[in-house]
């Protein structure tokens, strides 16, 4: 059965309707981030500060610099000493998550599409899958095909047989997966659970295995090659939508929380 | 719990909600209620978390942000009531467990460093504390000390009264000469509460031998301001914390010396130095420093030297002292100085670990008790199974830090908080080890050997 959506014949293939809704999904994004910034405007008080300090507090700037790698390092840290297998799992997913989305190729094409001058990272791109990886290693093969950015050949040389798309994709399963069982054992416990941990990991699960399953020609056919890449790219569509309102938003406001932290914390509380 | 067995008043708790969720919001406030990915990395930090994972700061604060999604999100509005993320206000049962989280949370801010997103959840919490303090749903044997406090009617009280003057002797004694008492323009204020001259009024007595000894112009107050003041801030009573800090601050301002010292570096330290100046937007004359700092910023300039111990030491951050306030050098300046061999304990500094009293638990339920039977106020059955309540926190978290102690073989821990030498003390015993916890003046004192000009 075929469904018609505007110009498209759902069913035919979601690849064209999912790349015709990335700027709907990009515009409707930066209507929520928006959103998300103007409330921190809306209710913004300007702190009173009492007095500056005249003992024992100051901080030279070099400390202050090591204090702020410090403060972005210190959760990692007392993570992996006293948690040890939700931190590493946590920073290893969080890695992966960054290398398959940023560098693996395909995605670095599509960025570069909407985002031009990210052409300047190609050669820090990523085969899609091992076999890629060891025969441009032990090949040394050229694309067949002329393009006038050779990004095929990365800088990541013989690391291509491990850093590659399909392998960091298993990873990213088995830790996500990981996520989701400690998910289920809060909801066993009867701990804090919301359902933005919900939506955003599941999505972002779907996504994942959609991708994989695409990229994998799982089945064989280019049918549902385009409908699988197309869902792929939709799905992410709508966590990209709904990032401002969900956990995903994490990934901005991460660098907003510690550095207000490190300027609390540290250099005004320094102050002279 | 004692709270649960007093009748609740809904319709009070229920304005106490309104009051305390629409009136405080701020983007800093924002941010913590919004921006939680609920990774549960706090856990790691928390005290109280080794006690029950639903003790975590991430399961506690969780109270508060379905109060606020209610009240400032749309999907709160909305969608959120129907899947459980909001709530308007708290049935009975959820009340009295919010009542429980709030007194295993002592606001030692440890989980805001260890969040990746940097959220308090402490503050959080502590908006809970004001909801049950309006709500009268307070334990009760808190609320009797605070309001003994607020109503100045301690300085009545025969045993407050004889510890103070006691306190003023044992000085005279130690100085062979009247102790300075309310000198306006001092240059040093060396304040202290009713509680630090309980708890232990030697120490007191060797700061003042010291102030002495260096030839400081320095002053005493001739009552005390507050039983521990403001304890208001503990028990969620802002109003009530904020007449007793009017209280202090007058006494400062009349003084006004260049340096109000402090012996404690509890929840003292940050709400004399930042607390009480933010809440009447005054920029003081004065500065209120620890006594580590100053000793500190005197032994820099080689006012005197230290000769050391020849044994292993460590410090204990003080959580209010340390996150709260800042002081993490000065203390170990003069540890340093006190043993080349000075060791860290594994958690320390920002990541020091709490001992699990303070801020929240209002010490240990002993010294309570105690405390509260001297006062001649009633100690009734809730109220001791509330006291019987804190102490497994006490017990589980007392476990961390005397491993640490042990794992660094420290003879002796050093800290500058009346509760952190109460507590470790605590578990020191708790645990049969073998060293002992101290204040830094009580050992530091006795090695001070003055530099004459």
């Amino acid at each position: 059965m075929q469904l018609p959506f505007g110009d498209y014949l759902v069913g035919n293939s979601l690849y064209p309707l999912a790349l015709d809704l990335f700027i709907p999904t990009i515009v409707f994004f930066f209507f929520g981030a928006s959103y998300r910034v103007f409330r921190y405007f809306a209710v913004y008080k300007k702190p009173f500060i009492p007095y500056a300090t005249s003992v024992m507090r100051e901080t030279s700037s070099t400390e202050k610099v090591k204090k702020l790698v410090d403060t972005f390092a210190n959760s990692s840290k007392v993570g992996m000493k006293r948690k040890p297998v939700t931190t590493a799992a946590g920073l290893l997913m969080h890695l992966s998550l960054i290398v398959i989305i940023f560098l693996l190729a395909q995605h670095m094409v599509f960025w570069a599409y909407y985002i031009p001058p990210y052409k300047i990272l190609f050669p820090f791109a990523i085969p899609e899958s091992s076999a890629d990886g060891a025969l441009a290693f032990t090949l040394a093969t050229s694309p067949y095909t002329s393009t006038s950015y050779p990004f095929v050949h990365d800088i990541w040389g013989p690391l291509t047989i491990i850093l590659n798309g399909q392998y960091i994709t298993y990873i990213l399963m088995i830790l996500l997966g990981i996520y989701l069982g400690h998910k289920f054992h809060a909801l066993a416990e009867g701990l804090t659970l919301r359902s933005g941990d919900w939506w955003f990991f599941l999505l972002l699960y779907i996504d994942i295995i959609l991708g994989f399953l695409a990229t994998s020609h799982i089945p064989n056919s280019v049918v549902y090659y385009d409908d699988l890449l197309g869902a792929h790219i939709i799905v992410a569509e709508v966590l990209i939508a709904t990032l401002p309102f969900t956990r995903g938003f994490h990934m901005f406001e991460f660098y907003l929380g510690k550095v207000r932290e490190w300027y609390f914390m540290t250099y005004r509380r320094g102050e002279k | 719990m004692a709270i649960a067995e007093t009748k609740v008043d809904m319709e009070a708790l229920n304005k106490a909600i309104d009051e305390v969720f629409y009136g405080q919001l701020d983007s800093t406030m924002l941010y913590y209620f919004q921006s939680c990915v609920n990774c549960k990395a706090c856990e790691a930090a928390c005290p109280f978390t080794p006690t029950s994972l639903h003790y975590s700061p991430v399961n506690k604060a969780e109270v508060s942000r379905e109060l606020y999604r209610y009240r400032f999100s749309v999907w709160g509005k909305t969608i959120g009531r129907f899947i459980g993320g909001s709530k308007k206000y708290l049935s009975l049962e959820e009340a009295e467990t919010m009542v429980d989280y709030v007194w295993h949370c002592t606001n030692c801010g440890a989980c805001m460093f260890v969040c990746p997103m940097a959220i308090d959840s402490g503050a959080m919490i502590d908006l809970l504390k004001q909801v049950a303090f309006k709500a009268g749903m307070v334990p009760k044997i808190y609320r009797d000390i605070a309001d003994l406090e607020i109503s100045g009617k301690y300085w009545e009280i025969d045993f407050f009264k004889n510890s103070w003057n006691s306190l003023i002797s044992k000085i005279k004694d130690a100085i062979g000469k009247e102790v300075p008492l309310d000198k306006k323009g001092s240059e040093v204020l060396f304040y202290t509460s009713i509680y630090e001259a309980l708890a232990y009024p030697d120490v007191l007595v060797k700061v003042a031998k010291i102030l002495d000894m260096l030839n400081k112009d320095w002053t005493f107050m001739s009552k005390p301001l507050g039983i521990r003041p403001p304890i208001g801030l503990v028990i969620g009573d802002k109003e009530g914390a904020a007449e007793v800090m009017q209280r202090v601050y007058s006494y400062f301002t009349d003084i006004s010396p260049k340096y109000v010292m402090l012996t404690a570096g509890g929840f003292e330290y940050p709400s004399l130095r930042y607390t009480m100046h933010e809440t009447f937007k005054v920029k003081p004359k004065y500065e209120v420093v620890h006594v580590t700092e100053l000793l500190a910023k005197w032994y820099e300039n080689k006012e005197f030297e230290i000769e050391p111990l020849d044994e292993t030491i460590t410090w204990h951050d003080p959580c209010q002292l340390g996150r709260r306030g800042g002081v993490f050098e000065a203390p170990r300046v003069l540890m340093k100085a006190l043993s080349k061999k000075f060791k860290e304990l594994p958690s320390h500094g920002v990541n020091s670990f709490c001992c699990s009293r303070g801020g929240g638990g209002c010490g240990v339920p002993s010294m309570v008790e105690n405390m509260a039977k001297t006062l001649g106020i009633p100690v009734s059955d809730d109220d001791k199974k509330f006291l019987d309540s804190t102490l497994e926190p006490l017990i589980k978290a007392g476990k961390i830090k005397v491993n640490e102690i042990n794992k660094i073989k420290a003879k002796e821990v050093l800290t500058g908080c009346p509760v952190c030498i109460e507590s470790i003390g605590f578990s020191i015993d708790y645990y049969h080890a073998s060293s002992k916890v101290n204040h830094i003046v009580d050992i530091l004192a006795d090695r001070i050997k003055v530099n004459k000009k």
